[in-house]
């Protein structure tokens, strides 16, 4: 899949969730597996930095 | 529709009994709609390659990934993500759940270039995911290329 879910952290980061070839949709990955009552957003997966240098830098901008 | 038929060996003497158990339910053994020889329990450790024995305890669930640059899946099983934390800190999400959370974890970590020894730690786990750390002797948390895990129960 070429598409993220990206949530915020408690720590004020955010996490990136990277999907598996399981057979299930991306959207019902990010039901089973973002924390709940986490907010989150799909994404393309271009749209995440590929630079990981200050990878504790980032954050949630919904 | 379709028959079935038992067909004896006329090379054998053996006589084979097909017995029920003790049961008052009614049960129906549907067959595989392929050719094959219905496996045993020793049979079934012969696909394993396995001697002897000792039992066999299958791997439950297993990832390797990249956690360099776009942090990607290679191939899996048993697992419908991972969770990219933050620097050497992932998730492993588990498409069914453990029975409980007394699994054991196998981990691998490495970076294709040097000799420099990568540790992963577990930093947390539920019947439903694996959270690991992965550290890089001298530097701390780490990302690296070539991670895997493999858990047994």
């Amino acid at each position: 899949m070429n598409q993220r879910i990206i949530y915020p952290t408690d720590d004020g980061g955010v996490a990136v969730i990277i999907p598996a070839d399981c057979g299930l949709t991306i959207e019902e990955i990010a039901t089973k597996d973002v924390p709940a009552g986490k907010p989150y957003e799909i994404v393309d997966v271009s749209e995440i930095p590929s630079d990981r240098t200050f990878r504790g830098a980032w954050t949630w901008a919904s | 529709m379709s028959l079935v038929k038992i067909q004896g060996n006329a090379s054998g003497t053996g006589i084979f009994t097909v017995a029920a158990p003790n049961s008052n339910t009614d049960r129906t053994l549907t067959l595989p709609d392929s050719t094959g020889t219905i496996a045993t329990a020793e049979s079934t450790l012969s696909q394993f390659n396995a001697s002897g024995s000792a039992p066999v305890y299958a791997c439950r669930a297993w990832v390797n990934f990249n956690g360099t640059s776009t942090v990607a899946i290679r191939a899996s099983g048993n697992v419908t993500s991972i969770t990219d934390n933050g620097t050497g800190d992932y998730t492993v999400n588990f498409t069914t759940a453990m029975p409980d959370a007394n699994y054991s974890y196998v981990f691998g970590a490495d970076d294709n270039a040097t000799n420099t020894p990568f540790i992963q730690t577990m930093i947390s786990n539920t019947t439903a995911a694996l959270r690991i750390g992965i550290w890089r002797s001298g530097v701390g948390r780490a990302d690296t290329p070539n991670c895997t895990a493999a858990i047994f129960r």
